[in-house]
């Protein structure tokens, strides 16, 4: 019965709230820049016209892999509520990263074809990074179940701090905010038009949107977990972090690739390299 | 029964080699490939059925085996050496002549020759690799037959070379059963040296002169391994005063000096595999024709390495030489996938994966855990069928478009929809869940979790591998939409092994749950995981096979129903900022002319260039391999 509930949240749940963050993250967004912003429900709006939209295809390609991309998506917020394995977790989700990139490569625009040589990149920046914040975990719990996280008695971020900020650099990358928003970003106009998006269209793009309101789900989820003993922990903790990517988004201008590859790889390895000997050594 | 079993898979092919170079009519020559492979198939099941045993074999032809043994030995080595004359090459002459020497010494006048064992062993390692090398290996004899009509007609030869062609490639397949199945070390060297051969002989077999300077490459090479290989089995014999592999394994506990022998036998096998810094001769091995690279890298040769690795590895664990082995694979697994993304040639982005699959191979040996140990065997059999599906998809997409650039392949689904897809779908099976290689590389990462010098490269070797697949298989598919694609034409000996290497690696990754009950598990001293419901389980992760491969699948149905719907949208051109041209391929440029849309795949040659990398790679590589060795003599 807990299973059947906590899969409908997942299910249904999950996006929900995934969209409302996405609006209070416009609305927040507006007021650092001193503009009065859209409504909280303008996430669902836009969708809901999306999915009203004439279908304009350059290939069917790209409506399989919006599919796959919203099902693997799904999939891995379902498996996170129902507390299972980390990397699988991670190897489900990347199913959807992997084939919307697909579906940006299968269309011949050039600014489809660069923001997925792009939107790949930034997942070679984020992927190793997880690995080795969920290799924290298990070394700090001695599992990759989440359910073995929510058993421990002190918070994570007590054994693993230099891990949530590596972390927090992957959900940056993840959420694509600048400084990291290479492949594809909010604002249509900028020198890739949508990136990897771009050929994405209607109800197909309302799909990817959806797609990703699970994956912010699931981001916010990973960060949680890093103060899993209290609500009141759960709720800071996801609120401050989130917060700070509004913040950074704003005040950051994008950089480029190779400064991300290289910085990031550097920062994050070596912080996630020191944290993990800290705990190999307990 | 046993008797006729062995004689078919290990004697057999030699025998049809040898009808296959003698018969010089093509059609009666196909026949003979057929046949081989359908009883090499069939014969192996059976002997999987049969069960794990210890055998002697009777006389052949009045002779003991071991005579044949050494016979042979001594005519491979003499051809070895003919080669090494005929292409000047001076050290590989030292290292064929020191082994010659050494062998002829040890057999003649060390080997006591009354102690009696069988000289053949099976466990299950042995038979999952024999079914592994019969069906992948028939199956790519079955596709090299109409691939090779193609491939001569396109050389325009006065004289057909396909004799030699088939003849070392049945023998290879029956060298590596008799490998695997060998349990006399000497025997073992045998096989080992029978692959060395064959990779020569078929590496060289377009004559030209790229092919011969890397055939030559891949002899020294590998007789180095060889050489290496008889070091240690007159070492072991020194000091344990046997030849019999289970006596050697039982006896590297003992550690200190015992485990040289081992050490050996793994750098043997790392050469073999083609470890950095010996990866070039695989590399180089790509000039053959597509056959031969799919037969060397998916379930023969470098998979012998592999083998000789996780066969002496209950020998070596919790010893030093282990976790040497772990870094050197680790490394290896490292540098190929980085190597692998700056390449647009599709057999070597192939090649290099193939390497660091493999050194995956040797960190799940190292680590030599039982976890690890499954990791292994599970990555050998989907290794196996997915690599020799994309060899054989590349090799029919080079001979229509002439090309192995996958910058050529762009858009190939509009011209190959058959091949596109199958390759698309080898690509997914090697990268994605539910399949197996992922499954694998799950148990593999959970495995190394413990060591931090190994996790690292492996999380960071396992993106990069993501980006050079995902873009290979994207590229693929990129083709401005067309309502008809016509279908493509297959001869039916095309399609067969394609269908059923492509139909191997789905649905075996279906039955994962059961290969790791019936073949993985009776070879562990604990099971490692338990499975309810096709999911795998143990206190330290889970992995939900059927219920996400049940979910995944459920959206891919959905998905293609989606897509054969969405045929009735309206279909438009690529947007090019509004200055398309009724042509989707096509821009309006300066003074109103059409110019062409041009986009191409970050190779990142800056980084991971090939050139920058190697020099390096090759350096540490080596420094690993030197601390194998010397870590051992401890």
């Amino acid at each position: 019965m807990r299973a059947v509930v906590l899969v409908i949240m997942g299910v249904v749940v999950a996006p929900l709230l995934g969209g409302l963050i996405a609006g209070v993250d416009r609305r927040l967004t507006a007021w650092f820049q001193s503009r009065y912003g859209p409504p909280v429900w303008q996430p669902f709006f836009d969708v809901a016209k999306l999915f009203g939209k004439e279908r304009l295809l350059v290939n069917t390609w790209q409506v399989v892999c919006a599919y796959i991309y919203v099902t693997a998506a799904m999939l891995s917020v379902v498996l996170f509520f129902l507390q299972s394995d980390l990397l699988l977790i991670l190897f489900v989700q990347a199913v959807g990263a992997i084939f919307l990139v697909m579906g940006a490569f299968s269309a011949t625009s050039p600014f489809s074809q660069v923001g997925a040589n792009r939107e790949l990149i930034q997942i070679l920046t984020y992927e190793p990074l997880i690995i080795l914040v969920f290799v924290g975990i298990y070394l700090a719990t001695g599992s990759f179940k989440i359910s073995e996280i929510y058993s421990q008695t002190e918070p994570l971020l007590k054994s693993l701090p230099l891990l949530y900020i590596v972390l927090g650099y992957a959900l940056t990358i993840k959420l694509r905010k600048s400084p990291f928003d290479f492949s594809t970003s909010h604002h249509a106009h900028q020198e890739l038009v949508k990136g990897f998006l771009t050929e994405y269209s209607g109800p197909y793009l309302a799909l990817v949107e959806i797609g990703h309101w699970y994956e912010v789900v699931l981001i916010l989820g990973l960060c949680s977990l890093f103060w899993a003993t209290s609500w009141v922990g759960i709720i800071v903790l996801v609120g401050i972090t989130y917060l700070c990517e509004i913040l950074i988004d704003n005040v950051m201008a994008r950089m480029t690739w190779r400064w991300m590859l290289g910085s990031v790889w550097a920062m994050g390895l070596s912080m996630s390299f020191v944290n993990l000997i800290w705990l190999h050594g307990r | 029964m046993l008797d006729s079993f062995l004689f078919i898979l290990i004697i057999g092919p030699f025998i049809a080699a040898v009808l296959c170079y003698i018969v010089r009519i093509p059609h009666i020559r196909s026949l003979i490939v057929l046949a081989t492979g359908c009883l090499l198939a069939v014969t192996s099941v059976l002997l999987f059925i049969n069960g794990s045993f210890s055998h002697t074999p009777p006389p052949l032809l009045g002779v003991p085996p071991r005579w044949w043994v050494l016979w042979a030995d001594d005519i491979l080595l003499l051809t070895m050496l003919y080669y090494a004359f005929k292409r000047r090459h001076l050290f590989s002459k030292i290292l064929i002549i020191f082994q010659f020497v050494c062998l002829d010494y040890f057999e003649l006048f060390m080997v006591d020759h009354d102690k009696v064992f069988p000289p053949f062993v099976a466990d299950n390692l042995s038979l999952v690799m024999v079914l592994v090398i019969s069906i992948v290996g028939s199956l790519i004899c079955v596709f090299a037959i109409p691939y090779m009509n193609k491939h001569e007609a396109h050389q325009k030869l006065e004289k057909s070379r396909q004799p030699v062609f088939f003849a070392f490639l049945i023998v290879i397949m029956g060298a590596m059963n008799g490998l695997v199945l060998s349990n006399n070390i000497i025997f073992m060297y045998m096989f080992f040296e029978v692959t060395t051969l064959g990779s020569f002989m078929l590496i060289s077999h377009d004559q030209t002169e790229t092919a011969i300077r890397n055939s030559v490459r891949a002899l020294w090479m590998n007789c180095l391994a060889g050489a290496a290989f008889i070091v240690a089995m007159i070492w072991a014999y020194v000091t344990q005063n046997t030849v019999e592999a289970q006596k050697l394994i039982a006896a590297g506990h003992m550690g200190g000096i015992m485990l040289m022998p081992l050490a050996l036998l793994c750098f043997a096998g790392m050469v073999k595999a083609a470890q950095f810094p010996f990866q070039s001769w695989l590399l180089g091995a790509m000039v053959a024709p597509t056959p031969t690279s799919a037969l060397l890298h998916s379930s023969t040769m470098v998979k012998a390495g592999v083998y000789i690795a996780l066969r002496f590895a209950p020998g070596f664990a919790g010893t030093f030489l282990s976790q040497c082995l772990t870094a050197c694979g680790a490394f290896t697994f490292l540098a190929a996938s980085a190597m692998a993304v700056s390449q647009s040639n599709g057999k070597k982005i192939l090649a290099y994966s193939t390497i660091g699959n493999l050194g995956l191979i040797f960190v799940c040996a190292g680590i030599n855990t039982p976890e690890a140990i499954t990791a292994a065997i599970l990555l050998i059999i989907f290794h196996a069928f997915s690599k020799a599906l994309l060899f054989l998809s590349v090799g029919g997409m080079e001979q229509h478009i002439g090309s192995l650039d996958i910058e050529v392949m762009r858009g190939l689904y509009a011209r190959m929809p058959r091949t596109a897809i199958i390759a698309v779908l080898g690509i997914i099976t090697m990268m994605l869940p539910p399949f197996g290689v992922l499954l694998s590389k799950w148990i593999a990462i959970e495995a190394a979790s413990r060591h931090l010098f190994v996790i690292v490269p492996l999380a960071v070797g396992s993106a990069l591998m993501v980006v050079y697949w995902s873009r290979w298989a994207g590229v693929l598919l990129s083709a401005p939409y067309e309502p008809h694609v016509a279908p493509e034409q297959q001869g039916v000996l095309t399609r067969l092994p394609l269908l059923a290497l492509a139909g191997g690696a789905v649905l075996l990754s279906l039955c994962a749950p059961f290969l790791y009950a019936e073949l993985v598990v009776p070879m562990l001293p604990a099971p490692p995981f338990t499975i309810r419901a096709g999911i795998f389980e143990n206190p330290e992760g889970t992995f939900a096979l059927y219920p996400i491969t049940l979910v995944l699948a459920l959206g891919f149905v959905c998905a293609v129903f989606a897509a054969g719907k969405a045929r009735k949208a309206r279909f438009e051109g690529p947007y090019l900022s509004g200055a398309q041209t009724a042509d989707p391929e096509t821009f309006e440029g300066p003074m109103g002319k059409p110019v062409a849309v041009t986009s191409g795949i970050y190779y990142f040659e800056s980084i991971f260039g090939e050139e920058k990398l190697t020099v390096w790679a090759n350096i540490c590589g080596g420094m690993l391999m030197a601390l194998l060795i010397g870590g051992a003599v401890r």
